[in-house]
């Protein structure tokens, strides 16, 4: 509860600040949020240039957002900057009119997970599992993709993200667990696609 | 994979790692961007209102509210019978008084210390009562019901007091009787008397003799009043004679005399 009550007041403190021009206040936001402001744009656009410059576009609107608007109760800073990043995400599409063309497998920025607690075999399945899923996630549709991200990748609470889509908890929570279904089967289709292809090769060089 | 496992490696995604160096070029940009368009830093004082004004917007919440009332529930119980203790009967606060005395005697676990506080609390009141009647401007004829109120309770405040006392000069004197006899008894192998009577799970094999368990009996049900109880009740009841009189300084000396006598015991 305690924990609670002092990030309840630090975010009021924290725009408080912002709102009397604070400079150094933004700073510590942007310090604290710009990567992962940074990695939910990536995810969404796939392009790791245009991820940097939408992050930092993205920073000043809010800075002048805060500047000439009142916040209303209830809403954080981090979900202001979401859904700033949203329409950023929107205008980008719209400017440059490439709704679904989406690289998130540029070869000139590959993602490297490495997870260095579990055997080589064990990682090599999973690396190829979470490859799998990259690979998989940009064919999702764009609000189950959203969700994915700002859950599991992003780490939003519910609330947050209800407070950022404009959608009541409940359906955040439905929305997740079918954004998570399709994501899965995506991944099953695929890991069956290269049993198949395997087999026949393997069939192939027998014979 | 099982959905735990799906999940974890969905959370593997969040170690993509942004450019540090772009980041640190942002930040450097991004402050030169918002000092242009009127960023500054705030005075002391500035922030110090900002944190007070952030401080009431979050005391508002029910959350805040209600840790804020068990603290000052757990403080008060703790601490109030001193904060309040200056209150007397005619005034306000005495309820406050009773209250948090009330919670005190709740938090004592020891029964011994809760009598003992207890009598303290009803010796207090009685001082209280006499000192507010033994006040000349207090007794006027608008004050009867209140001045009937306080006689009334007087008497009850006594008779707490004198009921307390006994209590209290019983047990320490039962006590003592108990480790007497079982001095007197160890010598002749007869130990197991006194720990019966601290604990009585522990069986009894050695037979005791007649007289012994007499004296037992004696010291543990029936109530022998010490020199002690006697001479506290004696002035008690002094204390009440002389506050029929409407002699309340000869009262408060009486009352005083009767919680030395129990503080003396105590000890």
């Amino acid at each position: 509860m305690s924990a609670n009550l002092i990030k309840k007041f630090q975010t009021k403190k924290t725009l408080s600040q912002l709102k009397s021009h604070d400079k150094e206040a933004f700073i510590r936001v942007y310090d604290d949020q710009a990567a992962d402001i940074n990695r939910f744009v990536y995810y969404k656009i796939g392009n790791r240039e245009d991820a940097n410059d939408l992050t930092s576009v993205i920073f000043l609107k809010t800075w002048n957002h805060i500047q000439n608007n009142s916040l209303g109760e209830g809403k954080t800073l981090r979900a202001l900057l979401y859904r700033i990043a949203r329409n950023a995400i929107v205008d980008y599409y719209r400017e440059k009119s490439v709704k679904r063309a989406l690289s998130i497998d540029d070869e000139d920025n590959q993602i490297d997970v490495p997870d260095e607690t579990i055997d080589l075999p064990e990682q090599m399945d999973q690396a190829a599992d979470l490859e799998l899923i990259k690979a998989r996630l940009p064919l999702l549709k764009e609000e189950y993709r959203e969700v994915i991200i700002m859950k599991f990748v992003n780490d939003l609470s519910l609330e947050e993200i209800a407070d950022i889509t404009d959608k009541k908890r409940g359906n955040v929570r439905v929305l997740l667990h079918r954004a998570l279904n399709a994501l899965k089967e995506l991944v099953e289709q695929a890991k069956n696609k290269e049993k198949i292809s395997n087999n026949e090769n393997s069939n192939k060089s027998q014979i | 994979m099982t959905d735990k496992e799906f999940i974890s490696q969905l959370n593997k995604l969040r170690n993509v790692k942004t450019d540090q160096a772009w980041l640190n070029s942002n930040r450097e940009l991004l402050l030169t961007q918002i000092s242009n368009s009127g960023g500054a830093e705030l005075s002391s004082w500035q922030n110090f209102v900002i944190n007070f004004q952030s401080f009431m917007k979050t005391s508002s919440r029910p959350a805040f509210a209600l840790g804020t009332f068990v603290v000052l529930l757990i403080v008060t119980s703790i601490f109030g019978h001193k904060l309040f203790s200056q209150a007397k009967p005619n005034d306000s606060l005495y309820i406050a008084r009773i209250i948090s005395e009330k919670a005190k005697l709740g938090t004592v676990l020891d029964s011994q210390e809760r009598d003992r506080l207890a009598f303290q609390f009803a010796a207090g009141h009685a001082q209280d009562i006499s000192t507010v009647l033994a006040n000349p401007e207090f007794i006027n004829s608008s004050n009867q019901d209140q001045i009937a109120k306080l006689n009334e309770s007087f008497e009850k405040e006594i008779n707490t007091a004198r009921t307390k006392a006994s209590r209290l000069t019983l047990k320490s004197t039962n006590e003592e009787e108990i480790v007497m006899i079982a001095d007197a008894t160890s010598t002749d192998g007869y130990l197991e008397v006194a720990e019966k009577t601290v604990d009585a799970a522990v069986p009894v094999e050695t037979p005791k003799p007649e007289k012994l368990v007499a004296e037992e009996k004696a010291s543990s049900t029936d109530a022998v009043p010490t020199e002690e109880s006697i001479k506290a009740d004696q002035i008690l009841d002094e204390a009440k004679q002389s506050f029929e009189r409407k002699d309340y300084n000869g009262t408060l000396n009486k009352l005083q005399e009767a919680q030395a006598i129990i503080q003396d015991g105590s000890r």
